[in-house]
């Protein structure tokens, strides 16, 4: 199966943090793709640059309409994405446990859809 | 450039459709993904069970707490992403903007971070 691991961060905890702790979780998530490429269950993932660089964008009843900052204002906003093959539900909780910003933020997981043509 | 486009569906307004529509849109969805393969700009795309699959992880003080559903309970709720790659913000946003799920609620055309 494959799962797909949302980071949701507080930005404001970050900004209090000295350098080298921002850097700390920096490096400790490079570390933990790492580790995730070698026990063989990282597909892909991406960090994104702040929330207030998003533009969210709608084409209801055919009309396009665009506004600045992420779909929704919130506290803990999107900051990257993991995606990552495990055995089942409780085996990709335990590797999203051991990310480092799961200290900090909220990782939420969940199973990938297949998208068949009909 | 690398543009993420996070993809948020109206729940609501999916429960009223029917499943020869839920076929339609899902299938323009993947001719979509498919023609951004032909430009070269596809990187990525997946789309994701319902939000009563989602489980949310925290850990704090070196204990994991679980919560069942998603990180945040939305009206539109996340369905699903296309990672592209191309010149600048204006050409993601014209990615985005014919993105057909983008009828059913938003999308989020964010910059991917170098690291």
């Amino acid at each position: 199966m494959q799962y797909m691991f949302l980071i949701y961060l507080d930005e404001s905890k970050f900004a209090v943090m000295t350098q080298a702790e921002r850097d700390g979780f920096g490096n400790g998530m490079l570390d933990y793709d790492d580790e995730l490429r070698a026990s063989g269950h990282y597909i892909m993932g991406e960090p994104l640059k702040q929330p207030s660089e998003a533009v969210t964008v709608r084409t209801w009843d055919g009309a396009l309409s665009t506004t600045d900052g992420p779909f929704m204002e919130t506290k803990e906003h999107l900051s990257g994405f993991i995606l990552v093959t495990a055995r089942d539900l409780n085996e990709a909780i335990q590797l999203a446990a051991r990310m480092p910003l799961a200290t900090v933020g909220s990782i939420e997981v969940r199973p990938l859809d297949i998208l068949e043509r009909v | 450039m690398k543009f993420l486009c996070t993809v948020l569906v109206d729940h609501t307004l999916a429960a009223t459709m029917t499943d020869a529509d839920w076929a339609a849109i899902g299938k323009e969805s993947m001719d979509y993904d498919h023609a951004l393969m032909a430009r070269g700009i596809f990187l990525a795309a997946e789309a994701l069970h319902g939000r009563e699959t989602a489980r949310t992880v925290r850990v704090r003080g070196g204990d994991a707490m679980i919560t069942d559903g998603p990180f945040m309970e939305s009206k539109e709720v996340l369905a699903g992403f296309i990672l592209i790659d191309v010149p600048d913000a204006a050409a993601a946003m014209d990615v985005a903007r014919a993105i057909p799920m983008a009828r059913l609620g938003a999308v989020e055309v964010r910059p991917v971070m170098a690291f």
